[in-house]
């Protein structure tokens, strides 16, 4: 089993080492029997966490409400308010000939306004506002006159990453949040993955030797005592169910930044002056571990991330509470009947599936646990698009791809071009990619802001618009996907198609739903 | 002598029942043509109305979804015009408005979003028919048919330029009713009519195509209060 990621950062020269590890310790693990390795938690609490992520000097935009009133569309695709528009008379135009230019148009001046340099026009003939503006702007003595065009509030994160954060502009996140604010802690969405950084602690484990499968041979550790801190703008307070299927135990301590990455996307905690932003920030998060990763290979967990783990993953999701369940991971080979069968109970019992499209481009291989997406009402397999909405370079094409969802694309951009959330500052966690002098022990309690690409990218935004809709109302795993569909920006060949499924998820359309006649 | 005594009574006699005559064969011939004033039989009347009732659209899944009923009450009012003694020509404006909330639908069921949405038709209706009996009755019954030009408007939360939808349809109507005479320049008229406005719902993102149904029209339920003779 793996995870759907690509990294840039501090350690983006070590890419290439660590893929050749992950790929050896992989091929290792899967040969493994269970085995029983050592965990022991030291402490409850530690030292707070470290946020060593960017910070930014924009000072904090306070949050806007949304309003409503009865408009009218205007010819420029802005609407305005009936029947009165605003006008600024040139200094020096008397009282007497301003009065007689309004009398023109059937207007009357309101009462003067504060902080205003201009009148504020009653139309008492109905005649429309702009046309009248058009007129007597036109007029010698006017300086400008104008319909009273609608200003849109929206909400902006005050979170200063959130600038880097190009993916949510693009999904128009904002006029989103202002129907709904990030959902409700009714909501959990479980992160199916490599585990979550949610609360602090030291763990005692015990470090094998292991040798890298480019033949580098690592000493034993020993017993090491490991510092754990929940990641801070995922928040300590918002995990429900916490549950490890490779430890078997309820401290599913993400190992790698992968997990705690994708759930910064589904609900990282927002306008909070901190870090940057997530889909669904008010709801709470399941963290259910169920893929290995190198730390858990090394200090000799008990279980590996196969198909029967991931599907104990999701069932105990769904027993659990889950509503939503974000798998941004997957596999090729043979198909996966033991997944699809926890997907379909998952689906059964009320709670929406996103699957990752995967990352193998040109390769040809059928991605396992997504592709029969199309057969499960209320399962998504999603594919990852750029910056530029076109589909990243590595997502996987197929009739099994239904959405797509921003996953960033280095080639098309560089790193700014990824994905950006907090996870763990992958300098204090991947000791072992480099030469052995640097090989130490690990430290989790660390965390940094890092760009990443992959469909393990995209496939959180889809989970996070599940779990807005769940909120609003929308109960039915198959109700979510069908208006999902339905309001899917279309990109690429007209209609459905294998590159983009039916296109990119619309968050605020589909928040919005259906009206009668639209 | 007494017979031509007798005689002259039955002069007299003939002479009163001549006099007499005049009236009673007025009774049988057909009326000489009478003033508006005093029959309110003129070949041309102009009346009034004002009107309350009921409409349950055949877009039923569809009202009951964003709405929560698939009925509800209107007024307007309007004005006939009754030509002769039978034949009628009337038009006539209500409105029905109703408050609901934007859903999404999936296998015709309905999940509310809490988002609110108005709701308002106006139909503009030209109708003509018969009214069956005597004019004087105090109980006319009438069938008809008709032209409506329904005007939907639809707003709700959150909307931007062009998501709100007004547009305007035309459809046919059937009605019959009676009216009651309570008075020489005031009747009440309960009436039912039936209305089809197809193709009204032609966007394929609304609720009305996630049920399938495009028709404006349904069942109207009316009384009105008629004003005038």
């Amino acid at each position: 089993m793996r995870f759907f990621v690509r990294v840039s950062g501090p350690v983006a020269p070590l890419v290439l080492v660590l893929a050749a590890a992950v790929g050896g310790l992989s091929t290792l693990a899967a040969q493994q029997p269970e085995r029983a390795g050592l965990k022991q938690i030291i402490s409850d609490v530690t030292a707070p966490a470290i946020d060593r992520g960017l910070r930014s000097a924009d000072a904090p935009r306070p949050a806007q409400m949304a309003a409503t009133r009865r408009w009218v569309d205007g010819s420029g695709g802005s609407a305005y308010l009936p029947n009165s528009f605003i006008v600024r008379f040139r200094p020096g135009t008397s009282a007497a000939l301003q009065q007689a230019m309004l009398a023109q148009v059937d207007g009357t001046a309101g009462p003067a306004l504060s902080y205003a340099d201009f009148q504020v026009v009653t139309l008492v003939g109905g005649e429309n506002p702009e046309a009248v503006a058009q007129r007597l702007g036109a007029q010698p003595d006017v300086e400008y006159a104008q319909a009273r065009y609608r200003v849109r509030p929206m909400f902006t994160p005050s979170d200063p990453l959130y600038t880097l954060q190009w993916n949510y502009p693009q999904l128009e996140m904002e006029r989103a949040w202002d129907i709904n604010r990030g959902g409700s802690s009714g909501v959990i969405v479980a992160i199916i993955d490599t585990g979550v950084a949610f609360r602090s602690a030291v763990v005692r484990y015990n470090g094998i030797a292991w040798q890298r499968e480019d033949g580098v041979k690592f000493p034993a550790l020993g017993p090491v005592d490991v510092p754990f801190a929940a990641a801070p703008d995922l928040g300590a307070d918002r995990f429900v169910a916490p549950r490890d299927f490779i430890w078997d135990d309820q401290l599913p301590f993400d190992f790698a930044g992968h997990g705690t990455h994708v759930a910064g996307t589904v609900g990282q905690l927002t306008n909070n002056s901190l870090g940057g932003a997530g889909m669904a920030f008010n709801v709470r998060l399941m963290p259910v571990k169920v893929i290995d990763t190198e730390w858990d290979f090394i200090f000799n967990s008990p279980f590996i991330g196969t198909d029967d783990t991931v599907a104990r993953g999701i069932r105990y999701a769904v027993d659990n509470g889950a509503k939503v369940i974000n798998m941004s991971i997957g596999r090729g080979g043979a198909p996966a009947p033991a997944v699809q069968s926890a997907i379909t109970y998952a689906v059964s019992h009320g709670a929406f599936v996103a699957v990752a499209g995967g990352n193998e481009f040109g390769s040809g291989s059928a991605e396992r646990l997504a592709e029969f997406a199309p057969q499960i009402d209320g399962m998504v397999a999603v594919g990852a698009t750029g910056r530029d909405r076109l589909r990243a370079g590595y997502s996987t094409p197929g009739s099994f791809i239904e959405l797509v969802a921003p996953g960033g694309d280095f080639d098309r951009g560089g790193s700014p071009a990824g994905i950006l959330q907090q996870t763990l500052d992958l300098d204090l966690v991947e000791t072992f990619a480099g030469p052995v002098s640097r090989y130490r022990a690990p430290r989790f309690d660390a965390f940094a802001y890092y760009y990443f690409e992959g469909t393990s990218m995209s496939t959180p935004h889809v989970s996070g618009l599940a779990a807005l809709l769940m909120d609003q109302g929308v109960t039915s795993p198959g109700a979510v996907e069908a208006i999902m569909k339905q309001t899917a920006t279309d990109l690429g060949p007209k209609g459905r198609d294998d590159e983009y499924g039916y296109g990119l998820i619309n968050p605020r359309a589909a928040l919005r739903g259906m009206g009668l006649a639209k | 002598m007494r017979a031509g005594r007798f005689a002259g009574l039955i002069h007299v006699a003939a002479l009163a029942a001549l006099a007499a005559a005049p009236s009673d064969a007025q009774a049988q011939a057909p009326p000489p043509p009478a003033p508006a004033t005093s029959t309110g039989e003129s070949a041309v009347r102009v009346r009034g109305f004002f009107e309350v009732g009921g409409r349950t659209f055949t877009a039923s899944k569809s009202f009951e979804a964003v709405l929560g009923s698939s009925s509800g009450a209107f007024f307007g009012a309007g004005g006939e015009v009754l030509i002769g003694r039978n034949l009628f020509v009337s038009f006539g404006v209500s409105r029905f408005q109703s408050d609901g909330e934007r859903v999404v639908v999936f296998d015709d069921e309905a999940f509310p979003l809490g988002i609110a949405t108005t709701v308002k038709v106006v139909p503009i209706e030209i109708s003509a028919g018969w009214r069956f009996g005597d004019p004087q009755r105090s109980v006319i019954p009438y069938l008809g048919g008709g032209l409506a030009w329904h005007k939907y408007t639809e707003t709700s939360e959150f909307a931007d330029s062009g998501d709100d939808v007004e547009f305007t349809k035309a459809g046919f109507q059937l009605l019959g009713g009676a009216e009651w005479r309570l008075g020489r320049w005031f009747g009440i008229a309960g009436e039912a009519g039936w209305m089809s406005v197809p193709d009204a719902f032609t966007e394929p993102t609304g609720a009305a195509a996630a049920f399938g149904e495009d028709d404006l029209g349904g069942a109207v339920f009316r009384v009105k209060v008629v004003i005038g003779r």
